[in-house]
């Protein structure tokens, strides 16, 4: 099955045809629960990026930050993928033709792949590297700050 | 002049236009008012929920207060900054969208809450910051703040859905 034909399997499921009948104010709604999403997951790595490079919080200790942070980083994601399924599954075949929406999604990908083994090891320590916590903090920000980017993006192309 | 008339001169002034035709300025101007936004009400946002002690209960709050203002204030400016930009260039529609007033009139009362928690209590807070129990002012401001920029964000977001009609 090519992308194609899953997506337009997707959209045309039921569930796409029932979304897609709903009031324009269910999307608006959606957005809105995308956005609360993207504050719960990118403030916290705002603020862990912040303590990685000691500009923050740094008398603090970095484990007990990071947990209690992770906390709201999933619950953000659970809400944006929630709202983000509402949003793309009535329009799939919209999204499948537009490129950033694609580089969003790998973006997605690469973000959750460095939030699951590089930042998740690096935050466990005391005391990590400097310049090892440095490069976790920015490949952190510029991933999750890219899918804030290209979801902006979306729209415009 | 009118406000109308002020809305019109930015919407025609060249900021305004070239931001309108462009096709990439505009939306790389709202991802930096995204961004700006998880900085600036996001990090805000960490310092209420510490005051009224849903994250962070072991940071003392001077801590967590004083090490996040300059980032925070950082983060408004850009917000700011680029939400001018935004407003110039739909100038004329916005200036007339009841939403996009609500939300300018949030955004005072946000202000106001934040500058009498920190004329009243942000100066000092080495006075209360340890205090087992808190200043009622001091939590009041921090729900408030919450409550009020949760509805800035909102009333921001339905911009686009309740403007074509």
């Amino acid at each position: 099955m090519t992308s194609l034909e899953l997506f337009s399997t997707i959209q045309n499921s039921g569930l796409g045809i029932f979304i897609g009948r709903q009031d324009r104010m269910l999307w608006a709604i959606a957005q809105i629960i995308h956005i609360v999403g993207i504050i719960l997951v990118l403030a916290p790595i705002v603020l862990i990026s912040l303590r990685l490079f000691g500009f923050g919080l740094y008398q603090q200790a970095l484990p007990k930050l990071a947990k209690e942070s992770e906390k709201l980083i999933w619950l953000g994601f659970a809400l944006l993928a929630f709202s983000g399924l509402l949003i793309f599954i009535p329009a799939a075949l919209h999204y499948h033709d537009n490129p950033v929406f694609w580089i969003k999604i790998y973006l997605i990908a690469a973000a959750l792949f460095i939030q699951l083994t590089l930042y998740r090891v690096i935050t466990k320590l005391e005391k990590p590297n400097p310049w090892l916590a440095r490069i976790t903090a920015v490949i952190t920000l510029v991933l999750w700050f890219g899918v804030a980017f290209a979801g902006r993006f979306i729209g415009f192309v | 002049m009118s406000v109308l008339t002020f809305a019109e001169l930015l919407y025609d002034s060249e900021i305004g236009t070239s931001l309108r035709e462009s096709l990439f300025a505009f939306p790389i101007v709202e991802g930096m008012h995204l961004i700006g936004l998880a900085l600036s009400v996001g990090l805000l946002f960490f310092i209420d929920l510490r005051i009224v002690g849903v994250v962070f209960r072991h940071v003392p709050i001077p801590q967590i207060l004083q090490q996040l203002r300059p980032w925070l204030l950082g983060g408004f400016a850009i917000t700011m900054a680029t939400g001018a930009l935004l407003f110039v260039s739909e100038a004329t529609k916005m200036i007339e969208l009841p939403v996009f007033l609500w939300k300018l009139f949030f955004i005072l009362l946000a202000g106001l809450n934040a500058a009498w928690f920190e004329l009243k209590w942000g100066r000092k807070v080495a006075h209360w910051g340890h205090a087992p129990v808190l200043p009622v002012g001091v939590k009041f401001a921090a729900w408030a703040s919450l409550g009020l920029w949760s509805l800035v964000v909102i009333t921001g977001r339905l911009i686009p859905y309740l403007s074509y009609n």
